[in-house]
């Protein structure tokens, strides 16, 4: 019996062919790449070498200099501000049209940046994924509802927008731009694709009226406008304007 | 850390009846009355899946993936199998580019080069691959020594037209290996400014068409699809499993894009009820896969629906 199974899986194993050969075994095998199962090839690290050291040098860039460490914090904080103005500012000219408010999730944002020389490298540290920005074009029904369900989850990080929060409730909101917030009117909201997608369980922004992909990565973002601020020659003095506060 | 012997165990636990079968194979041939006596020949396939630009090892920083992977290790592997088996096919399913800074500071150019030196034999094509561009997908692939193969993208009116190809034979000591790729849906996926007019064809009927063409036009032994679509979804999408069941004539899926970490590859009946075997080894070069197959000449005494996998 066992040894007609084993027949019988044999030939189920073997393919109908008409070529010159059959399968008559097989097997696999996973093989674990770390330093215990092989050492490295010198003729691939040589060549890696000069991308990598090219590659250190790009992330030791100086792109600006900051009077203190520039920290995230709830419900807001010098990081939050300084990331989602500056998203503001660079998607705005990619896009061509004004954007009424930025949003990033808290929780992407991975660390603080530091006192002294902001680098390249520091802003991987922060933003290590590569989520692309996107406008999300809702209404405002929809944007209230995104702006509790963050303050009721990971934390709610916004620029272009002041509000109160009481109760656990996003009230009082006002735009930079001047709008106020109607139900039925409609809101440009950028965003990383990470959320547009649902992430952070914000499936509801899934369906919103229009959304445009811009192909700019948030990290590219970030490095454009402390370059940018950097040129200046004016240090970063972090400072949060109390965008959001707890009534 | 004995990685082989917990995989022989994993093996033997998923597919014991199988991994008995080389030993049996001199028996069961006599049966079909031929091939006794007759020459065996061997065939190593080595693959890879979303490397994402991980040329490094991951960074000793005390995290899950510290210290693995690395593209100079993974060399030294597969220069070693070279030595030891003489027909060996190196595979990637896609998901070459993005991850590490080098590919935001040099568009993919190390990876493919990196797998030049490595002697891929061919590579599909992975969503992130598109994340430079379709220019920057005809710049870097123009650099490789090795086919870009897909076949359910329709790359007419983009730069990219003509760039790939379907499928390619390969000859390994009288072993004929058809091997093909399957890329995933882009909408909603990748950016549309960065696959443009790029038309996605239904990977199932595209994979039934190509897999025939290799079987009985090209008269190949042996058909392997390198695909993008994904392990397994809790929906209907179109993924390795999927394609598995819906088809005929395909022997093994090289899988990718879902990151899938498998002990040992899974065995999916096809249509004709011939078990398929599907692979995917995590992601970032952490793992290379290995499947050995043994040939023997002459046909094999067929019997449909009969397979029989032990679970």
């Amino acid at each position: 019996m066992k040894k007609s199974l084993l027949y019988l899986a044999l030939i189920g194993l073997l393919a109908c062919n008409p070529g010159g050969y059959h399968l008559a075994s097989r097997k696999a095998n996973r093989i674990g790449v770390d330093s215990l199962s092989a050492s490295t090839d010198s003729s691939v690290a040589r060549f890696l070498q000069p991308y990598r050291e090219k590659l250190d040098k790009t992330m030791n860039e100086v792109l600006a200099q900051s009077t203190g460490p520039i920290d995230k914090g709830l419900p807001d904080a010098p990081l939050n501000d300084i990331l989602t103005d500056a998203m503001l500012k660079q998607a705005t000219q990619r896009y061509g049209k004004p954007i009424d408010c930025s949003h990033l999730n808290y929780g992407g944002i991975r660390t603080n940046l530091p006192k002294g020389n902001i680098t390249i490298g520091s802003i991987f540290e922060v933003m290590p994924f590569d989520n692309q920005l996107v406008v999300l074009t809702v209404t405002g029904d929809m944007l209230q509802k995104m702006l509790n369900h963050f303050v009721q989850g990971s934390g709610l990080v916004v620029g272009g927008i002041r509000a109160k929060i009481h109760d656990k409730q996003v009230q009082a909101v006002t735009f930079t731009n001047g709008r106020t917030l109607q139900p039925n009117e409609n809101y440009t909201v950028l965003m990383s694709d990470y959320v547009a997608n649902g992430g952070d369980d914000a499936g509801f922004l899934k369906n919103p009226v229009k959304r445009e992909d811009l192909n700019y990565l948030v990290r590219d973002v970030l490095i454009d406008y402390f370059r940018q601020q950097g040129k200046s020659g004016q240090p970063i003095n972090p400072t949060s304007d109390g965008r959001i506060s707890i009534e | 850390m004995d990685v082989s012997a917990s995989n022989r165990r994993q093996f033997l636990k998923l597919f014991g009846t199988a991994a008995v079968i080389g030993s049996v194979a001199p028996d069961v041939l006599a049966h079909s009355g031929r091939s006794i006596g007759r020459k065996t020949t061997s065939l190593t396939i080595l693959h890879t899946n979303d490397v994402h630009s991980r040329l490094d090892p991951f960074p000793m920083d005390g995290s899950r993936n510290a210290g693995k992977g690395g593209v100079a290790r993974r060399a030294t592997l597969i220069r070693k199998i070279r030595q030891e088996q003489a027909n060996v096919l190196l595979f990637d399913a896609g998901d070459i580019f993005q991850g590490t800074p080098y590919f935001n500071l040099y568009k993919g150019e190390p990876e493919i080069l990196a797998m030049n030196q490595l002697g891929y034999d061919a590579g599909t094509i992975g969503n992130h691959d598109f994340d430079g561009g379709l220019d920057n997908m005809v710049t870097q692939f123009g650099k490789a020594s090795f086919p870009i193969l897909i076949a359910n993208y329709d790359f007419k009116n983009t730069a990219m037209d003509g760039r790939s190809k379907p499928y390619k034979v390969f000859y390994k000591d009288g072993i004929r290996v058809g091997v093909f790729g399957l890329g995933i849906k882009p909408e909603g996926l990748i950016p549309r400014s960065a696959y443009l007019e790029t038309k996605y064809l239904d990977p199932v009927e595209i994979a039934n068409n190509t897999a025939t063409q290799l079987r009985a036009k090209e008269k190949c032994d042996y058909v392997i699809c390198l695909s993008h679509l994904g392990f397994k979804y809790n929906d209907s999408t179109v993924s390795d499993n999927v394609l598995a069941a819906q088809t005929r004539n395909i022997d093994l899926i090289i899988g990718g894009h879902t990151h899938t970490f498998l002990d040992a590859p899974v065995a999916i009946n096809n249509r004709d009820g011939q078990p398929v075997w599907i692979n995917q080894v995590g992601f970032a070069g952490i793992n290379l896969g290995r499947i050995d197959l043994t040939f023997e000449p002459g046909k094999a005494v067929y019997s449909s629906g009969k397979s029989v996998e032990v679970s």
